[in-house]
């Protein structure tokens, strides 16, 4: 089965005191994959500051991301949970699991995000996600395995 | 009847509003209903021809004003029966 995200792409349990350490984290899975350099996580974060926490469209779930750019190497995709969870100030939090996507377009990483999307779809899947202890045991929830 | 056009909007049209884009073609095609849907980021959604523009409630507070198209907020982009009640909602009205 094809992975819909890479697990060497996943973490568990990160630590986060706030939103923009959370965004930080994920955004360093996707620079230390050589995917992104520290430009896009600085724009994942300067987006929420100018258009608010909209990013976190599910209760519990953020997704990061910023507009295609010169920072952006690779499309790609990383997907952690965090230790504790932390606030954004949009009314789906707190959040605990956190998907970041760099793409560079609007359009090619449609299908590998449409994966992501019908995957979500099961009821609770951010609590099982949450309290999961390995990257193996994320990736399985995620890949329904 | 001519072509509905639908909007799904966040910051830069390439992310959570895809998400919403592929929640409303699940719900238009479980209805079977007609509708091109596309993405877009809330600089240049309010300039974009469409019918109506779906997005989360940050984000619609910024064009609310300038919309030419009725802006309608979504609290959970995966919810089914949210999206379904509004985009169902959304054709109840054009069909008046």
């Amino acid at each position: 089965m094809e992975a819909i995200i890479k697990k060497e792409n996943m973490r568990v349990k990160l630590p986060a005191g706030d939103w923009q350490e959370a965004i930080r984290q994920v955004g360093t899975v996707l620079k230390e994959a050589g995917s992104i350099t520290d430009g896009y996580i600085n724009a994942m974060i300067e987006a929420v500051k100018e258009y608010g926490p909209y990013i976190v469209i599910m209760p519990g779930f953020a997704l990061a991301h910023a507009a295609p750019c010169e920072a952006v190497l690779h499309e790609d995709m990383a997907l952690i949970t965090l230790e504790e969870p932390v606030c954004f100030g949009s009314a789906n939090d707190p959040v605990s699991v956190m998907l970041c996507v760099a793409c560079v377009d609007q359009d090619s990483h449609i299908r590998a995000l449409q994966k992501v999307a019908l995957a979500l779809g099961e009821e609770d899947i951010f609590g099982k996600m949450a309290a999961a202890e390995t990257v193996d045991e994320l990736y399985g929830i995620l890949h329904h395995v | 009847m001519k072509e509905i056009k639908i909007q799904a909007v966040c910051g830069f049209g390439c992310g959570s509003s895809l998400f919403l884009r592929i929640k409303i073609d699940q719900i238009l095609n479980d209805n079977k209903l007609t509708a091109r849907t596309f993405c877009g980021d809330v600089g240049t959604a309010c300039s974009a021809d469409c019918d109506v523009i779906f997005t989360s409630a940050e984000l619609a507070e910024r064009m609310i004003d300038r919309a030419k198209v009725p802006v309608i907020v979504i609290n959970n982009f995966m919810d089914d029966k949210e999206v379904a009640e509004k985009v169902l909602g959304f054709f109840e009205t054009i069909n008046e």
